[in-house]
């Protein structure tokens, strides 16, 4: 393989300048000319009925240009069931559901006419837990939801309010239960937790007086997907909708979908032609967008003395709010992988997603596998400790390699883990002991240490499409759906073009996201970006790159299979001192303003798809990410506090395009799961009500939380791969909480069963375990 | 109630009419139009509209623009040095201290505040100092390596 000049490089983020001068305008700084503003109101209810809606006051407020209800908006969208009203149609089913909304000529008057509008409700019973309203005669939250349209994959539940129920079935859990020596069964639980993006949701829609064209300036993570949705509900070809992405600020998967675009959308269709912003302030993005699954995880295993696994079998409840939204594609490929990466013969799991009147949960970055991992990576050490083997040795004996055909049916290959796991583990210096480490000798704080580990599928099938475009100057510009929300798509997509064109990287920019003239990606999520559209614009570079050879090769006087590039130039292999600047290629050619285009697509393949019956797949995803994560923490027996002392992440990234952006995406997931180990925890009370809808009450982690993080990368090429690399997005956070769990309970002697792990839970736990040793 | 205010914005001396209760943070983004100040919170929670108000580090969302008549302010907009980008700028891009950006100003102006204040930051400080100004993307590491980074920077200017 021919040396690489910018892939692989620690390269500088191409659009850090514009953010570090504040010169990019995100979704929620964007002002259109002769623009409105609008405001929502939202149900106080949980489940209840509407008797009655009065707008007549809000109408007549001075300044307000239109008022809107489900009357008014009567269309339904989702992406996996189309359950969800533009606006409350009828009945509310969660606190912080959209009823209403107002545009006005600004925002204080916007504000103040919603507070004029009046309504009525008829209370309903509510569900806030999902094993409750998972009961075959709980009360149906969606009366009709059988006459739902779903896609085809879903199998609803017994029960009214299960929207998936999902399974997995791989020979015989009962017979390998009773070849066990030893039975361990176990209950965890996952709180609901937020994405809390720094930037609110918000959106700008425009209805063309003229043509009635729809368009939609948001900043979501899949423009394409969410164009689909809205051309389904409005029943309106997709060539009548545009969707333009202003630069977005953070997402981890709440914008996606569709969150504040229908209210939008709804306005826009009553000002006259008018734009219309709608903003959701933090409150209203904590209440009303979207959060990650609450999860109750019960997980049951047998192992023999020898150390092998003989059988699993888990049963999931995922709590999906009042929505089913993503629900049950995260039920789905967060309970095929949840019995963990290891080599068990006989499999079940039940996955259940389940309808709540609750916000609606929906993606989060690891989409199921931190709730799966935080279960099962911590009942791997309690099967570890009850053998009376080491964490780790038990997990190498028994974690997936090249070639096993994992319990969901497919042969794998690329597998990275077990380099993670001993990288992971020797950078917390698993083997030395306990004691010799700072602050152990502390009076009164108890140290320990822990790991886990997870694999990670991506989303499967899916397609990336891109185009480069190079000019007479030499510049080459990248046409991508990828949405920069941060993760440095942008600039690792130009590290690809600049490779293949063999330009310098202050040649390439990528074009700002436009659905009238960018072509097709799926989304960006699942951490597909860099191995799908990777692949595209790789593709296309390739493409651009042989059309400007053959414009070439006969102002070289040679044959196009001759001609090389390097440095922006292109040259016949025996003659590199006569080499042509590709732009003046263009330019002789095409003349001063001309151009060359290179397109290309990637589609993943699947040979089968998803057996309902058994959960067995033979292709599940393009390729797998693995990861483990280890951590030395701080117990003090007097408060519980866990402190965090060093956590190290080794991430198999399969080829690190850029080695500073991969450093950067395992950090951020590192914190991000340290919060979510610690502190994060969206507090409802019985009644639905999110009691700490803010920064100062929903704890994210500060500077100050952090310990020492070792970020490490292993590289276990991934053939299909651009350059041989998979992913690297989500699994960041994925067994975080897992890895402090195990090290917690390796501190102080007993285990924690529910996130997060806040002072006063270990306390509480370390007091029990106090009261059963007296006892 | 609308009030007459002079103030100094990036160096610049600005008249300016303006209702008494309007937020300084709204001030800037909404009438003035500088955008970069970002809102995250609006409850002075998140340190994402992060100003210096005469010298000091302020979150503009919780000062109302009634008092600031004869008030110093500088922006994102006013930290670069001539064309130049500031050190902590400048650091910030070098050591991938940004991610989605929309902490990114507020962040900023915070560590000018500090550097300013403290030309010799322990990482301890640093830490502290920024505590107050959330990001969900970075986990922060990049950014204190960048703000010791910048001081060191700083300093080397200064001798």
């Amino acid at each position: 393989m021919e040396d690489l000049t910018v892939v692989g490089k620690p390269v500088t983020r191409i659009d850090a300048d514009e953010k570090v001068t504040g010169e990019a305008v995100y979704g929620y700084d964007l002002v259109l000319p002769n623009m409105v503003y609008g405001k929502v109101l939202f149900s106080p209810k949980a489940h209840a009925k509407i008797k009655r809606i009065d707008t007549e006051k809000a109408s007549r407020y001075p300044g307000v240009v239109a008022v809107v209800t489900g009357k008014d908006a009567p269309w339904i969208h989702g992406e996996s069931i189309r359950d969800k009203p533009f606006l409350a149609q009828d009945k509310v089913r969660y606190i912080g559901e959209p009823v209403a909304a107002v545009a006005a000529v600004d925002e204080d008057t916007a504000e103040a006419a919603v507070r004029l509008i009046e309504v009525d409700y008829e209370d309903l019973p509510a569900y806030t837990s999902a094993e409750e309203a998972a009961r075959p005669d709980a009360v149906a939250i969606h009366e009709n939801f059988a006459k739902y349209r779903k896609m085809d994959f879903i199998v609803p539940g017994a029960g009214p309010n299960v929207c998936e129920h999902f399974k997995l079935r791989t020979g015989d859990v009962d017979q390998g239960f009773r070849d066990a020596d030893i039975v361990l069964e176990e209950r965890y639980t996952v709180p609901i937790i937020q994405h809390a993006a720094m930037e609110p949701h918000s959106a700008h829609a425009q209805v063309d007086p003229v043509s009635g064209r729809v368009t939609i300036w948001v900043a979501n993570d899949a423009p394409f997907r969410a164009l689909h949705e809205i051309s389904e509900a409005l029943n309106m070809p997709k060539e009548r909708i545009r969707f333009i992405n202003p630069l977005q600020g953070g997402g981890f998967g709440s914008k996606g979908g569709l969150k504040v675009e229908p209210i939008a959308v709804a306005l826009a269709y009553h000002t006259n032609g008018r734009p219309v912003r709608v903003k959701f302030n933090r409150e209203e993005s904590f209440i009303s967008t979207l959060t990650r699954h609450g999860a109750i995880v019960h997980v049951k295993s047998g192992v023999k003395i020898n150390g092998s696994i003989t059988a699993r079998a888990m049963t999931i409840y995922w709590n999906g709010g009042a929505y089913a939204e993503k629900s049950p594609t995260v039920c789905i490929r967060g309970s095929v992988p949840a019995p963990g990466p290891y080599r068990i013969p006989n499999v079940k799991v039940d996955g259940y997603a389940v309808y709540t009147n609750l916000p609606v949960a929906g993606s989060f970055r690891g989409y199921g596998i931190p709730q799966g991992a935080w279960a099962v990576e911590q009942h791997t050490d309690e099967l570890a400790r009850r053998l009376g083997m080491d964490p780790l040795a038990f997990r190498l004996q028994n974690v997936f390699v090249d070639g096993d055909v994992a319990y969901w049916g497919e042969e794998l290959h690329s597998v990275g883990l077990k380099e993670t796991l001993e990288k992971a583990a020797a950078a917390i210096e698993w083997g030395k002991k306990v004691d010799a480490l700072p602050g152990s000798r502390v009076k009164g704080l108890k140290i320990g240490k822990g790991l886990a580990c997870i694999q990670k599928p991506t989303r499967s099938p899916t397609t990336s499409s891109a185009g480069v475009i190079v000019n007479a100057r030499g510049e080459a510009s990248v046409l991508a759906g990828t949405v920069e929300i941060g993760q440095g798509c942008n600039t690792i997509l130009s590290q690809i073009a600049a490779e293949e064109l063999k330009l310098p990287m202050d040649k390439v920019r990528t074009a700002p996201l436009d659905t009238d003239v960018i072509p097709y990606d799926a989304s960006t999520t699942s951490s597909r970006s860099t191995y799908h559209m990777g692949n595209a614009v790789k593709g296309a570079a390739i493409d651009a790159r042989e059309k400007i050879a053959e414009l070439a090769a006969p102002m070289l006087e040679g044959k196009k299979e001759d001609l090389a590039f390097a440095d922006g130039k292109i040259f016949l292999k025996r003659h590199p001192e006569m080499a042509l600047a590709i732009g003046d290629v263009i330019r002789r050619k095409l003349g001063p303003e001309g151009t060359v285009r290179g397109d290309a697509s990637y589609t993943y393949q699947i040979a089968k798809d998803l057996d309902l019956e058994t959960g067995h797949s033979d292709h599940a995803s393009a390729f797998y990410m693995y990861a483990t994560q280890a951590a030395i923490v701080a117990v003090d027996e007097e408060t519980g506090r866990a402190r965090l002392l060093r956590m190290s992440a080794a991430h198999d990234v399969g080829k690190a395009i850029n080695p500073l952006n991969c450093a950067a995406q395992i950090e951020g997931g590192l914190a991000m799961g340290i919060g979510s180990a610690l502190h994060e925890h969206l507090v409802i009370d019985d009644n639905g009500k999110v009691r700490n809808p803010s920064f100062l009450d929903y704890h994210l982690v500060t500077a100050l939380d952090l310990p020492e993080m070792i970020p490490i990368i292993v590289e276990c090429a991934e053939p299909e791969g651009p350059y041989g690399a998979k992913g690297l997005g989500e699994p960041g956070l994925a067994p975080t909480p897992a890895a402090i769990g195990n090290a917690v309970a390796d501190a102080i002697g007993t285990r924690v069963y529910d996130l997060p792990l806040s002072p006063e839970r270990i306390f509480w736990v370390m007091q029990q375990k106090k009261k059963d040793k007296a006892a | 109630m609308k009030k007459k205010i002079q103030i100094t914005l990036n160096g610049k001396k600005t008249d300016l009419e303006v209702p008494s209760h309007r937020l300084l943070l709204d001030l800037l983004r909404d009438e003035i139009g500088l955008t970069g100040t970002k809102e995250g919170c609006g409850t002075g929670d998140c340190g994402a509209c992060t100003v210096l108000l005469n010298g000091k580090a302020v979150n503009s969302c919780l000062i109302f623009s009634g008092e600031l008549d004869g008030a110093d302010i500088v922006t994102i907009e006013g930290l670069k040095i001539g064309p130049e980008l500031h050190p902590v700028q400048r650091a910030f891009v070098q050591e991938g201290g940004v991610q989605c950006g929309y902490c990114t100003s507020g962040m900023l102006m915070m560590s000018k505040a500090l550097l300013d204040e403290n030309p010799d930051p322990s990482e301890e400080d640093i830490r502290f100092a920024i505590s107050g100004n959330l990001c969900r993307c970075t986990g922060y590491a990049k950014i204190v390596k960048a703000v010791q980074d910048a001081s060191r920077e700083l300093r080397a200017r200064r001798t």
